[in-house]
């Protein structure tokens, strides 16, 4: 009890100090750390690559068991790209399955406020409910690459589908073409936005934001190619793993664990 | 119709030839010239891009960049059951705090009502999506009810946000302790 | 889905779920338009087609006319997509850097390569008019007939074989080059497999259908309403065979289209269930009452008992503008349905939501009047400089065969 006084004692003194900033030694207190910033590697040997494409083989697996719905990845999706409002890079909704198999979704602001009310007025007692994150699903054949008039949108030699904002003419082809409608037209550069798994991070060694926050690890992202990854191990375990829409052919390399049939 | 006209009869045919060939060539040359320098130089795209895409500002950092400062804070954090909740998350984006090691603006102090609205946003039992065993889930407000205390009291009356069992076990341990003697 | 179906709006309401990004719709009035605006102008190249290659001589006074309009239509045809692009100042890179995947990419192309086309198809057809014009005027009028001549006065009969055998070749490679046109608008929306609506390889056909349709109807409204507030004398056997022409590409229209349609529900498969939301919801006014209703059903039958049936002229003149109108509403109607019919559903397939187009701003409904006013000038313009109508002057022509 003593130990923790003491330690909000100095969490506020540390602060005044801060805000204040008056003193030599508070200044000091903000400037020393900076020299340190550099973060610790979170993606093995991802500083090493200095080639235009890296040679790892990047998935990304949601782990649907796991997901709380509590929507951190979009607070922190929205943060990193300052996402204009009711567009969205990366989404959580709720599914809820009754005994008569009826599906009923929902995906209140994309998620972004979490949920904090529970569904009314359903006819049938539930059978289950669970939440599905939504990104980008990086295909293989992505059907917004093939259809954008100018090359403004690609995939990289290592599997990232980018748009260069650029030479994006606005014609929202693309929204139309893309199976998973994770694309939009971002009001102010009115050009065409979605997903990158953070590809700016994961070259710096990052992993992508909504990733590195998900309390309960339900978002995986890693190297392929490296048998030590846990993304690895999980594709070669014999769990119940699928990608959206299959039928629509675009391969995605975005994976779910524990996908139910229901999900779209 | 006319009096005998001194152009040949197929003059215009050669002159629409020559446009053509004139409107192609050109063609040809505004290509080179507008298309993007590095366009084309890994697929079909302005290969400078990627470069491009790499330089886009990281806005989230770890929650070790925060503690790097807010040593304190670290402290709690790293040893209670939200070790695993992102800084950035509740109080927001690092970039908008710190900048080449400087500090640059304040992050919104959340209070009340708001820290009970981000508790809920995981620990809210009539969620039944959520997967009940991974966390503890709670309901409002037969917590406040079960546990004896005023129904408009907030989360962190309670829970230490960082750590939230840390006053709870340190509150147990004393009574513990008083019950031993 | 029955079950569903029994409890109701409420349960209907409860289960309605839209992916966050699909509420915008972002193809809207513009893109409405464009596909409306290419298929007249391939319909109306079609007209021309019919007296020209296949040598229908009762549409002898339309030939012209038809080019004229088509031209008209033609040069407004990118107005709307310009309007609509995010970045048009950037738009030049579809001819550039063109992606050779893309199904869009290759209009600019198309589109250019029939406005050479069409624009060289009138010329000539023209020569001899223009040098009769070039030599009666003077000053600017002058210089600008000259140039339409290509400044070449020679009418020698060699001269005149010349200009048929271009005006023969222009017009076989026109009638391909219009159904690529307006067939390829078809496949830019039926080429996009995740709307169910859209993904169909009837798509470029019932595109290309609706287009000669739209055309033959546009040519016929305006002939009629031209001569008539000018008062001049209508070539009634004209219109006569113009009807038939369009009862005849209407009934293939109109039945591709809902072969599509029951065929899907035949088959009864998820993407039938997906569609009986869309044209059972946000669609059922525009499609069934409007476009199926009253736009097609009346118009086919009253076009089918003024191909059949001997009337007198002055019933054939009061049916032909109004049925001709009507069908014109109804290819726009069909434009609206597809274009944003296939937006309303989202890629959830389990969410429909509705759009009701803005009146201001750039994709509005007064841009949109705009657009479809800007031929009529176009071609008020353009009448001032070719005479639209064939006459004795012009009447040594023959149909090539």
């Amino acid at each position: 009890m003593i130990d923790i006084k003491k330690e909000i004692q100095q969490d506020r003194r540390a602060f005044i100090k801060k805000v204040l900033g008056g003193t030599i030694a508070g200044s000091l207190l903000l400037v020393i750390p900076a020299t340190a910033q550099e973060v610790a590697e979170e993606i093995p040997g991802m500083r090493a690559e200095d080639s235009v494409f890296t040679k790892k083989k990047f998935v990304f697996i949601v782990d649907i068991t796991a997901c709380i719905g509590c929507g951190s990845c979009c607070v922190a999706d929205k943060a990193e790209y300052n996402v204009p409002d009711h567009n969205y890079r990366t989404w959580v909704e709720r599914y809820i399955i009754d005994d008569h198999d009826g599906v009923y979704v929902d995906s209140p602001n994309g998620g972004l406020d979490g949920y904090t009310k529970p569904r009314e007025g359903l006819p049938y007692p539930t059978r289950d409910t669970f939440f599905v994150p939504k990104l980008c699903n990086m295909c293989e054949d992505p059907s917004c690459v093939q259809v954008c008039p100018v090359g403004a949108t690609y995939k990289t030699n290592d599997g990232f589908v980018l748009v260069d904002k650029t030479r994006c003419v606005g014609c929202s082809y693309c929204i139309q073409a893309c199976p998973y409608s994770v694309r939009f037209i971002n009001p102010v550069t009115r050009t065409a936005e979605k997903c990158t798994w953070c590809y700016h991070r994961v070259r710096k060694g990052l992993l992508p934001a909504c990733v590195s926050v998900c309390p309960v690890h339900a978002r995986k992202f890693g190297d392929l190619s490296d048998k030590t990854s846990e993304v690895w191990k999980i594709l070669h375990e014999p769990h119940v793993i699928s990608v959206l829409k299959p039928d629509m052919g675009n391969k995605p390399a975005l994976h779910y664990l524990g996908l139910r049939r229901e999900v779209v | 119709m006319h009096s005998e006209s001194k152009t040949k009869y197929y003059s215009h045919l050669v002159k629409l030839i020559i446009a053509m060939i004139v409107l192609g060539v050109a063609g040809f040359f505004a290509r080179q010239l507008f298309s993007p320098e590095s366009m084309g130089e890994y697929g079909h795209y302005r290969g400078a891009d990627i470069e491009d895409q790499k330089n886009v500002p990281v806005r989230l950092q770890t929650n070790e960049s925060c503690f790097q400062c807010h040593k304190p804070v670290r402290r709690i954090h790293k040893k209670g059951v939200h070790k695993s909740v992102s800084c950035e998350v509740c109080h927001g984006p690092y970039a908008d705090h710190v900048k080449d090691g400087k500090k640059i603006g304040m992050l919104p102090v959340k209070k009340g009502k708001e820290i009970t609205h981000l508790c809920l946003r995981c620990h809210n039992k009539v969620i039944q999506a959520r997967p009940r065993t991974s966390i503890k889930m709670v309901g409002m407000p037969e917590h406040l009810q079960e546990k004896k205390v005023r129904i408009e009291n907030t989360c962190d009356q309670c829970h230490m946000v960082h750590d939230p069992l840390l006053w709870i076990n340190q509150a147990k341990e004393m009574i513990g302790i008083k019950e031993e003697m | 889905m029955s079950a569903l179906a029994a409890h109701g709006g409420t349960v209907a309401a409860l289960s309605n779920y839209v992916f966050p990004n699909d509420w915008h719709v972002h193809w809207s009035l513009m893109i409405v338009l464009y596909p409306y605006i290419t298929g007249i102008v391939a319909g109306a190249f079609i007209v021309s087609s019919l007296y020209h290659v296949f040598g229908i001589k009762q549409l002898e006074p339309i030939s012209r006319y038809s080019l004229i309009f088509a031209l008209a239509f033609l040069a407004c045809a990118t107005w709307p997509l310009l309007l609509h692009l995010g970045h048009p100042e950037r738009s030049y890179s579809m001819l550039i850097t063109p992606n050779p995947t893309s199904a869009m990419a290759g209009f600019g192309f198309i589109y250019s390569a029939y406005f050479i086309l069409l624009v060289h198809e009138i010329l000539f057809i023209y020569r001899p008019t223009m040098v009769t014009l070039w030599k009666q005027s003077t000053g600017f009028k002058r210089w600008l007939y000259g140039f339409l001549a290509f400044n070449n006065d020679n009418l020698s009969p060699e001269a005149i074989r010349l200009d048929h055998r271009i005006i023969s070749f222009l017009a076989g490679i026109g009638i391909p080059m219009a159904c690529i046109l307006h067939g390829y608008v078809g496949f830019i929306f039926g080429g996009i497999k995740a709307n169910p609506l859209w993904a169909t390889p009837l798509m470029p056909l019932i595109f290309l259908l609706s287009a000669c349709v739209s055309g033959i109807a546009g040519i016929i409204f305006s002939y009629i309403l031209i001569k008539k507030f000018t008062g001049q004398e209508i070539d009634v056997d004209c219109v006569r065979t113009s009807i038939k022409f369009l009862w005849g590409f209407f009934i293939l229209d109109f039945v591709f289209e809902m072969l599509e349609v029951f065929t899907h529900f035949y088959m009864n498969t998820h993407h039938w269930h997906v569609l009986e939301n869309l044209l059972w919801g946000p669609l059922y006014n525009t499609y069934w009452l409007y476009q199926v209703k009253i736009f097609s059903v009346i118009p086919f039958i009253v076009l089918g008992v003024l191909s059949l049936f001997k009337f007198k002229d002055r019933v054939i003149l009061f049916f032909a503008p109004i049925v001709s109108f009507m069908i014109l509403i109804q290819v726009l109607l069909m434009r609206w349905n597809v274009v944003v019919g296939g937006q309303l559903m989202s890629h959830s397939t389990r969410g429909q939501v509705t759009f009701v187009p803005e009146w201001l701003g750039r994709e509005g409904i007064l841009v949109a009047i705009f657009i479809m006013i800007a031929p009529v000038v176009i071609l008020f313009i353009l009448s001032k400089i070719f005479p639209l109508w064939v006459n004795k002057e012009a009447a040594n022509e023959q149909p090539i065969t």
